[in-house]
């Protein structure tokens, strides 16, 4: 990245010269020489009030130790952030922190991934100073689902400044002074905002809690997954933290250009508690073929046999239905049935919801389009239906259908087809009309790519196992093809999305190599879209 | 009259106040010095804290709905005026007596006998620390160093500073309030 060549200044920080823009603050430029200085109240996001105290460091010529979160960095500067006195300042923040905390870390939600449970552990004092009893405040809601514990409270303001500064309706504050001081609303209201659980993800220590989550698992249990929301067409960039198979909640991933560091409730939401499975337990775990009015479990082999067979014999021109909700690799894969069986026409349809914008970060926004791949279902030649069923009303031959679920399809769904194939991960009553069914895995348990609003592709990866004999779309449809004479057979999503990029040009030249984990904007898109940098 | 020191001769005469805690926010002479007070300042926010103080004037003690309205007066949400509110031991976040009485008991008036002061109040008015008399004439507290530890007790009733009461001027005092 070329911007205006910025000055750049060379500061020393605790040994290490590094060259930074004249711009920075030392709390920053420590983080470009791999040093992160503890802090509370600062946030990259949000503006440094500097009123934690804790990132004081000890700054060559200064009279005294320095916030590094506003002190601005300059030429020569030698910066010391383990020196004796920065170290005694830290110490003593931590004690004053820790008079009044209950030290409840054994029933704190942020154990394990407490600033303050790892700072007052490097820093801190085995026993407490003061002989007063610790003042005691209780919890309360803020909102619906956020609890806030105020006796673990460390003031940093972050939540407050978030709903002021990020979300722009400043509805949580400080009240009070002094050991009496909490964060509150206004008196006995709880406040509602389409982006409020991010007051949790900024909250240094246990204070704000997700209810959702509360007394569930333990952080140091989690195993965490990069992925991206497939709530709307925004595409944030989050971690899946899973146990036990299960998602137990999703957590933004910064991106500085698609979600900052930040992602919507909705999303959340959706993602918490998603297990294979999904919440009508009607999820397809094998594959099956129909047998008159019955349908069988088949091993793969014989299902696939079937389907190639099936497909075939029906012949004339097919239709297909796909889901916008199915990633790159996997609608390609069907593109390459199609080619096989000569026709072209598919479709997609996109259901709505209501949108909000984050007011300070707008570019994030929960999209009125509720499914996470429109564009790429787009882009790899699908049409978007208003009306899908209508549109197929009274045409024959081959029907397949990829991932939509299918729940408001008429109950007769598919039995003009000739052959019907239903490729999804749920048994719906209309999916069940098919005949043969091919148990395919949801998002969060593959590999794969989706294309959001912009058309940027991003990367999401497996987290969870699929359950029973489900496979990723991709793996299922290529082996489909490949058997009837179109295209290999796909051995991994990356050797999948490779395929994709040499055979449809917005996609040229990605790999998910180059794609990273930022991603990167599709050609097609690149005109209309004005930030093109691909991130990290 | 006693002789006070000269410093409070200047200083309002104490006055019962009339409050009614269902005014409105702001009418007639009030919705005038409101005017004013938004002219002094560059933004509405900057007007809160004399905006808080004059609807204390009007209605006595700062309720929810006072906050809420003050909010929407100055654009603010509630929860930011009550931040503000909460943070002023000024303001009133509960009704009080028509004679606020704070009797200083920071160090200096403590050591004074400031201690006996409060009491002597209490049992004069037949309250405890912040709760309003039977009568609704008076709500007795403790406030933090009213600056004159030269006069040790300093007692603060209403607008008007009283200094070295002692306990044998309390009844004295109580009775000269109209």
């Amino acid at each position: 990245m070329t911007q205006p060549a910025a000055e750049l200044v060379t500061v020393t920080i605790d040994g290490i010269a590094v060259q930074v823009p004249k711009a920075m603050t030392v709390i920053q430029a420590a983080e470009e020489a791999g040093i992160v200085i503890p802090r509370y109240c600062y946030h990259p996001a949000m503006s440094s009030p500097a009123q934690c105290r804790m990132c004081l460091v000890e700054v060559k010529g200064a009279p005294k130790l320095v916030p590094s979160c506003v002190q601005r960095v300059q030429d020569g500067m030698e910066v010391r952030t383990d020196s004796p006195a920065a170290r005694k300042a830290r110490r003593a923040v931590i004690e004053f922190l820790l008079v009044n905390h209950p030290l409840d870390c054994p029933i704190c939600d942020a154990a394990g991934q407490c600033e303050l449970q790892d700072y007052a552990f490097e820093t801190g004092q085995l026993r407490t100073r003061s002989v007063d009893p610790k003042r005691v405040l209780g919890r309360d809601h803020v909102t619906p689902d956020v609890l806030y514990f105020a006796d673990r409270c460390v003031l940093c303001t972050r939540c407050v400044r978030f709903m002021e500064e990020i979300a722009r309706e400043p509805t949580l504050v400080v009240v009070q002074r002094g050991d009496r001081a909490t964060i509150d609303t206004m008196a006995g209201e709880l406040f509602e905002h389409p982006f409020s659980m991010n007051i949790v993800d900024v909250c240094p220590v246990g204070a704000l809690v997700n209810e959702d989550f509360l007394f569930k698992p333990r952080a140091w249990d989690l195993d965490r997954f990069p992925s991206v929301c497939p709530g709307c067409a925004q595409g944030c960039n989050i971690t899946l933290d899973t146990k036990e198979n299960r998602v137990v909640r999703a957590k933004p991933r910064p991106h500085p250009e698609v979600n900052a560091f930040w992602m919507c409730d909705h999303g959340r939401k959706l993602l918490a508690g998603w297990v294979p499975g999904g919440e009508r337990g009607e999820r397809l775990e094998a594959p099956q073929i129909r047998d008159g009015d019955r349908l069988v479990a088949v091993s793969w082999p014989q299902a696939l046999e079937r389907a190639a067979e099936g497909l075939r014999q029906a012949g004339g021109p097919g239709r297909a239905i796909v889901s916008a909700a199915a990633a790159n690799e996997s609608l390609y894969a069907l593109r390459k049935v199609m080619q096989a069986l000569g026709f072209a026409g598919g479709a997609f349809r996109v259901p709505t919801g209501p949108t909000a914008v984050l007011e300070g970060f707008p570019k994030l926004q929960l999209r009125a389009e509720r499914v996470p791949n429109a564009v790429g279902a787009a882009l790899l030649g699908f049409r978007r239906s208003a009306d899908l069923f209508a549109d197929l009303r009274g045409r024959r031959g081959a029907l397949l259908v990829l991932g939509d679920p299918l729940h408001d399809a008429p109950a007769d769904f598919g039995r003009d087809a000739a052959f019907y194939l239903y490729a999804g991960s749920v048994a719906s009553p209309a999916a069940r009309n098919a005949h043969v069914l091919l148990p395919v895995t949801t998002f969060a348990e593959m590999d794969g790519t989706f294309t959001n609003f912009e058309g940027r592709v991003q990367r999401f990866t497996q987290a969870l196992t699929p359950p029973g004999m489900a496979r990723p779309a991709w793996v299922a449809l290529s082996a489909l093809s490949s058997r009837m004479g179109s295209g290999a057979m796909l051995d991994s999503a990356a050797e999948a999305f490779a395929a994709l990029a040499a055979e449809f040009e917005p996609f040229r030249g990605m790999t998910y190599e180059t794609l990273g984990f930022g991603g990167r904007i599709t050609e097609a898109a690149e005109g209309a879209a004005a930030v093109t940098s691909g991130g990290k | 009259m006693r002789d006070w020191h000269p410093a409070v001769a200047a200083a309002e005469p104490s006055q019962k106040a009339e409050r009614d805690p269902a005014a409105p926010l702001f009418g007639g002479v009030y919705r005038e010095r409101f005017e004013r007070i938004l002219g002094r300042y560059p933004t509405k926010r900057a007007a809160l804290l004399p905006v808080l103080h004059l609807a204390q004037e009007v209605r006595g003690w700062l309720a929810p709905e006072t906050m809420t309205r003050v909010a929407e007066l100055l654009d603010l949400t509630p929860a930011q005026v009550r931040a503000v509110a909460s943070f002023y031991t000024m303001f009133n976040l509960k009704p009080v007596g028509s004679y606020l009485v704070q009797v200083c008991t920071n160090i200096a008036c403590d050591l004074c006998g400031a201690g006996k002061v409060l009491e002597r109040f209490l049992s004069e008015t037949g309250t405890e620390p912040g709760a309003i008399s039977a009568d609704g004439r008076y709500t007795v507290v403790e406030t933090e160093c009213l600056g004159a530890c030269g006069f040790a007790t300093a007692v603060l009733i209403n607008d008007r500073f009283y200094e070295s009461v002692t306990p044998e001027n309390v009844p004295a005092l109580l009775a000269e309030l109209p």
